[in-house]
C-alpha cells in the first residue's frame, strides 16, 4: 500500500519540521512542507495530499481562507484538512482535536500521540 | 432700613401764643387782670362765672387759667375739679385767684391739680411774671412730651425692624418691651410676655444669664443655646444680657436674641456642599484609578494573548522534538529521566500559558439554557477526587427554583472549579466545603463592594450562589487584592494569580457579581449574585446561538 500523502502548512520551519519527522519515522506517510500559506494551495495541486494540516494564523493569509480556498477549488475540494492552533486552547480541545463548527483543530503544543491519533480518525486507518 | 420714622416739626413752625383765660365774677378784677397781661405775647380770654369757664375752656382750650376761688354759681374748686377730671381739659395748667390768704385753701388748690396761686389784691407784674412762667413751663412740656412720642415712635420702628430679638426687663426683672422678632423666637405674643418675670422663663439658661445682667450688673452671654416653640422645634439662638447703665435710669437689662438658624442652616448646606464636593472628587479619583485598572487589564490582556501565541509555537516544536527522540534515540535510565522531566517542565509552561489565554479572552461568551446546578454538580465530579484525597466533605443546599437563564455553562464551570479549587488550597486538608444556591431578595448582607457596582439593590431578587470552605479565612490585607490579576497568596508554580480575576470577569460577563469576604465563624465565603434575566444585550450574539457564526468571524474574536 502506497504511503499516503500529508501536506503541513505553518510560517515556522522547525514545526513543520518537527512535525514531519514525526509523522516519516512511523513510516507510513509521505510529508511535504509549506511555510508560505500563500503557496498552500499550489503546493497542493502539486502533491496532491490526502491531507492538510493548516496553521490558523499565520502572517501572510489566515489558515481559515486557505480552507475557504481549497473547498472552493473543484480538484482539491476533496482533500481532508486539519486546522492547527495556538489559540484555541486544550480546555476546548480537550485531548486530541476538537470539531468546532465542524472543523477539525489541534491545539498547540500538540504532542505526537495526538497527532498521529488525529492523522488515523481523519485518512480513516 | 426702609422704614424711616417720621420727623418731628420743628418747634418754631408750630409757635403761637400762648392763650390764657381769666375767670372773675367781678368785673373790676378782670379788667385788672386782663390790663396786666394785655399788650404781652397772649391770647386772652374772659369768663364771668364757672360755668361760662367751662364752657370757654373746651371749646378753646386755652393753655393756662387764672381762677378766681370765690364765684356765686360754681365756686373755682369745683371748676377745677371738673377741667381735670375731663380728658379734652385735664392737661390746661389752673392758676388759683383767691382774697383768701389762707394756708388750707392754697393747699386743698394744689392737691386738685393747681400749677399756681395769686393773691389779691393782685400785683399785675407779678400776674405777669406767674403766667409767663407757667406758660413757659407748659410749652416746654409740651415739646418734652412730644419729643418723647417721637424718639419711642422711633424706638419702636427700631425695634420692630431689628432681625435680631430684643426683650427689655425692668430692675424687677418685669418684661418692658418685646419686639417682633423676640416674639418669634420665644414662640410667645408680646401680651404673655409683658409683665412675666424672668423666673418663670425656660430655659434655665436663659434665665441665669439674663439673673446676672440684673443683679451684678454686667454683661453675660451665651454663644447658643436653644428655645423651645409651641410646636415642640427648637430655635438655636446667641444671647447677649446688658444691664443698662445710665446711673439715673432705674435698673434694668437688656436681652439681645441673635436667630442662629439661618447661619446652622448655611453651615450644615455648606458642610453638605462640601462633603458632596468630597465624595465627587473620590468618586473621580476610584474612577479614574478604575479606569486605569481596565486600561492595565486591557493590555495585560493583549500581551497575553500574543504571549500565549508566540510561546506555543516554541512549545509545539520542543513538544514534538522531543517527542521525536524518544522514538528514534535508545536511552539509558538517566537520559530517559532527563525527557521525562522535560515533558513535564514542558506541560506546566503549557498550563501557564493556557491561564493567560484564558485570562484573555473573557470577552466572549457561549450563551445556551444551563441549569446552575447541574453546572455545580459537574464542577464538583471533577475536583472530587481531589476532595476525597484531601478528606474534605461537601454540603449541598441547591434550590430547585432557580430561573432558567442563559450562561456560558463552560466559563461557568470555570468559575466554580475555580472557586473550590481554591477552598480546597486553603482548607489543605479536612474540612467542609458548602455550596448553596437560591433564588429570592438581595439582602444587606449580601450586598458586598462588587455587587453594589454591578448595581444590585436590596430587595432585588437575584439568584444567589454561595461557596463557603472551613479554612483559616483570608488575612484582611489580602481582601481587596484577590481580584486582582497576577495577585497570589499560593506557592510559585500552583497558580497563575489569574484565577479570581478570570473568575470575576466571567461573572460580570454574565451580568453577576461575586464579592469574596471572611465568615464570622471562621473560614471563607464567596457569595455569587446573578440577575435572573440574563446578560446585557450588547454580549448577547445578535441571532440564535454563537455557533452559528462563521468560523472566521469566531477565528477573528478569538484573536482580539
Amino acid at each position: 500500500m502506497s504511503k499516503k500523502k500529508i501536506l503541513l502548512v505553518d510560517d515556522e520551519p522547525a514545526l513543520t519540521r518537527m512535525l514531519r519527522l514525526n509523522l516519516e519515522q512511523t513510516g507510513r506517510f509521505e510529508v511535504r512542507e509549506e511555510n508560505r500559506g500563500t503557496n498552500a494551495l499550489r503546493a497542493a495541486r502539486e502533491f496532491r495530499p490526502d491531507l492538510i494540516f493548516l496553521d490558523v494564523m499565520m502572517p501572510d493569509i489566515g489558515g481559515d481562507e486557505v480552507a475557504e480556498q481549497l473547498k472552493q477549488d473543484p480538484e482539491l475540494r476533496k482533500i481532508k484538512y486539519a486546522f492547527l492552533t495556538a489559540i484555541v486552547t486544550k480546555r476546548e480541545t480537550g485531548t486530541g482535536a476538537a470539531e468546532i463548527s465542524g472543523e477539525t483543530f489541534l491545539a498547540k503544543p500538540v504532542k505526537r500521540d495526538e497527532l498521529l491519533a488525529v492523522v488515523d480518525e481523519l485518512l480513516g486507518a | 432700613m426702609s422704614d424711616v420714622p417720621d420727623r418731628p416739626a420743628p418747634a418754631a413752625d408750630s409757635y403761637k401764643p400762648s392763650c390764657v383765660l381769666l375767670v372773675d365774677d367781678i368785673p373790676a378784677n378782670l379788667r385788672v387782670l386782663y390790663e396786666s397781661l394785655n399788650g404781652r405775647d397772649y391770647r386772652l380770654l374772659v369768663a364771668n362765672g364757672g360755668a361760662q369757664a367751662l364752657e370757654i375752656a373746651r371749646r378753646s382750650h386755652p393753655d393756662l387759667i387764672l381762677l378766681d376761688i370765690m364765684m356765686p354759681d360754681m365756686d373755682g374748686f369745683e371748676v377745677c375739679r371738673r377741667l381735670k377730671a375731663d380728658a379734652a381739659t385735664g392737661d390746661i395748667a389752673v392758676i388759683f385767684l383767691s382774697a383768701l390768704d389762707d394756708t388750707a385753701d392754697k393747699i386743698h388748690g394744689l392737691e386738685l391739680g393747681a400749677v399756681d396761686y395769686v393773691t389779691k389784691p393782685f400785683h399785675p407784674d407779678e400776674v405777669a411774671a406767674r403766667v409767663a412762667a407757667h406758660c413757659k413751663i407748659q410749652r416746654l412740656e409740651r415739646e418734652l412730651g412730644q419729643r418723647n412720642r417721637q424718639l419711642e415712635l422711633v424706638r419702636d420702628r427700631i425695634l420692630h425692624s431689628m432681625v435680631e430679638g430684643v426683650v427689655g426687663l425692668d430692675g424687677d426683672g418685669r418684661v418692658s418691651f418685646v419686639n417682633p422678632a423676640a416674639e418669634r423666637m420665644l414662640g410667645l405674643p408680646a401680651e404673655s410676655l409683658l409683665s412675666r418675670e424672668f423666673a418663670d422663663w425656660e430655659p434655665v439658661v436663659l434665665r441665669d444669664t439674663a439673673g446676672i445682667a440684673l443683679a451684678e450688673r454686667r454683661e453675660a452671654s451665651v454663644d447658643e443655646l436653644t428655645l423651645p416653640q409651641p410646636d415642640g422645634s427648637a430655635v438655636p439662638v446667641e444671647l447677649r444680657a446688658a444691664p443698662i447703665a445710665d446711673a439715673d435710669c432705674p435698673a434694668g437689662t437688656v436681652l439681645v436674641l441673635r436667630d442662629l438658624s439661618e447661619r446652622r442652616r448655611v453651615e450644615a448646606k455648606l458642610h453638605r456642599t462640601s462633603s458632596e464636593l468630597n465624595r465627587s472628587h473620590r468618586e473621580l479619583r476610584e474612577a479614574q484609578m478604575q479606569l486605569v485598572q481596565a486600561a492595565k487589564l486591557e493590555s495585560v490582556g493583549r500581551l497575553a494573548a500574543g504571549v500565549a501565541h508566540e510561546v506555543k509555537n516554541p512549545l509545539a516544536i520542543v513538544q514534538l522534538g522531543l517527542d521525536y527522540l524518544e522514538q528514534v534515540v535508545s536511552l539509558d535510565e538517566t537520559s530517559s529521566q532527563v525527557l521525562a522531566d522535560m515533558q513535564q517542565a514542558l506541560s506546566r509552561a503549557d498550563t501557564v500559558v493556557r491561564g493567560l489565554l484564558d485570562f484573555s479572552r473573557e470577552r466572549e461568551l457561549d450563551l445556551r439554557a444551563c441549569v446552575v446546578n447541574d453546572t455545580i454538580n459537574d464542577s464538583l465530579q471533577l475536583v472530587r477526587h481531589e476532595l476525597t484525597q484531601r478528606n474534605i466533605g461537601v454540603e449541598t443546599q441547591l434550590a430547585a427554583d432557580l430561573p432558567d437563564r442563559p450562561f456560558d455553562a463552560d466559563k461557568l464551570q470555570q468559575v466554580f472549579l475555580n472557586l473550590f479549587m481554591n477552598a480546597m488550597h486553603a482548607m489543605e486538608r479536612d474540612g467542609t466545603l458548602s455550596i448553596r444556591t437560591h433564588y429570592g431578595p438581595v439582602t444587606a448582607a449580601d450586598l458586598g463592594p462588587h455587587a453594589r457596582d454591578a448595581g444590585f439593590l436590596p430587595g432585588e431578587r437575584a439568584i444567589h450562589i454561595a461557596i463557603e470552605d472551613t479554612g483559616p479565612g483570608i488575612h484582611p490585607a489580602n481582601l481587596d487584592r484577590l481580584f486582582d490579576p497576577y495577585f497570589t497568596t499560593k506557592r510559585q508554580g500552583e497558580g497563575t494569580g489569574l484565577g479570581l480575576s478570570v473568575t470575576r470577569n466571567i461573572v460580570r460577563l454574565h451580568g453577576g457579581s461575586i464579592d469574596i469576604e471572611n465568615r464570622p465563624d471562621g473560614g471563607a465565603r464567596a457569595m455569587l449574585l446573578f440577575p435572573p434575566q440574563g446578560v446585557p444585550a450588547e454580549l448577547v450574539p445578535e441571532q440564535g446561538e454563537p455557533m452559528t457564526r462563521t468560523r472566521s468571524e469566531r477565528l477573528r474574536a478569538t484573536h482580539r
